[in-house]
């Protein structure tokens, strides 16, 4: 018996490309029937679950394929973080406002204290010697 | 000659059509394109553009093919459209659990449940790298059962580019059967 066909020569067997030599080699060599016979099965197998998958109802297979909390936990997060959005720059802009009504009326106070004469116990006094001048 | 007899004839009972060839179309797309969603649309869209050019229809090749002709190019404009995502898609593309757990016969012994979830496997991955045009010949030829110049007629190759493609598929599966051994 001549060699046994090499992997390439048994996938173009299996893909009808065949010729007298191999024709013959194959049905004389039981080695290299099995491979090929291995090869075609795979295929069929393969051809088999294809078959099967296609056949699934659509509902099972999207059941199968899309877990839906997991889809729903995605779009309920993704609503909290946009309805956040606009929640969160609200109370940043609150708290910015706050803070510089605060920082004004400081400035105000040290803006009194400053402009005063005396030191504010004094006043009165102050008050008193004016008074009497007038 | 009747009037269901002639190519045009044969499209008169559209719903007929679509009850008959859907389930073929769709398997192919779903194949093609491993997104469930996807082949739905695009077996829709496959009767939508059938319908409408039905007058072309001129009988030159079977119904089927013309309909297969017309999947082919569809998921063709679909893949160039999406080449990155396509791609990128196909090389994550998990098996899923139906195909999986799918056996030829009723009860097998855990042996032979392992054997043909690998060997399925290895040609599901092996499908995976194909290029376009070799998946395509691949699916219509060992899922679709076409012959080779039904598949020539619909991809538009002609008969030995088909079968340099379908060895050149069939060399993918060898290999990749060789290194899950």
């Amino acid at each position: 018996m001549s060699e046994h066909l090499s992997g390439p020569e048994i996938s173009a067997w299996v893909a009808g490309e065949r010729t007298p030599q191999s024709d013959g080699h194959m049905a004389a060599c039981t080695e290299c029937q099995a491979r090929a016979v291995r090869l075609e099965r795979a295929v069929d197998w393969f051809r088999g679950s294809i078959h099967a998958w296609s056949s699934l109802p659509a509902s099972s297979a999207r059941r199968r394929s899309l877990p839906a909390p997991a889809r729903w936990t995605l779009v309920a997060a993704t609503l909290v973080i946009l309805a956040g959005v606009p929640i969160y720059r609200n109370v940043e802009r609150q708290r910015a406002a706050e803070q510089a009504r605060a920082d004004s009326l400081l400035l105000e106070q040290v803006n009194a204290s400053l402009s005063r004469p005396v030191p504010a116990p004094l006043e009165p006094l102050l008050n008193l010697v004016s008074g009497e001048s007038q | 000659m009747t009037a269901t007899e002639t190519p045009a004839g044969q499209l008169q009972g559209f719903d007929d059509v679509v009850r008959q060839y859907r389930p073929r179309i769709f398997r192919f797309m779903l194949a093609s394109t491993y997104d469930r969603d996807a082949a739905e649309s695009l077996t829709q869209d496959c009767f939508v553009r059938a319908y409408r050019n039905r007058e072309g229809f001129r009988g030159e090749a079977t119904l089927q093919t013309w309909l297969m002709q017309i999947a082919v190019n569809l998921v063709r404009d679909w893949a160039r459209n999406r080449r990155l995502q396509f791609w990128r898609r196909l090389q994550a593309a998990p098996q899923p659990d139906v195909v999986r757990e799918w056996m030829p016969s009723p009860d097998p012994t855990p042996e032979a449940r392992a054997m043909v979830r690998e060997q399925v496997a290895a040609v599901w991955e092996a499908a995976q790298s194909l290029s376009e045009r070799q998946r395509t010949v691949f699916l219509l030829r060992f899922v679709e059962e076409m012959d080779l110049l039904e598949i020539a007629a619909a991809t538009g190759m002609k008969e030995g580019t088909v079968k340099v493609h379908l060895f050149r598929a069939l060399e993918a599966v060898r290999e990749r059967m060789g290194k899950s051994k």
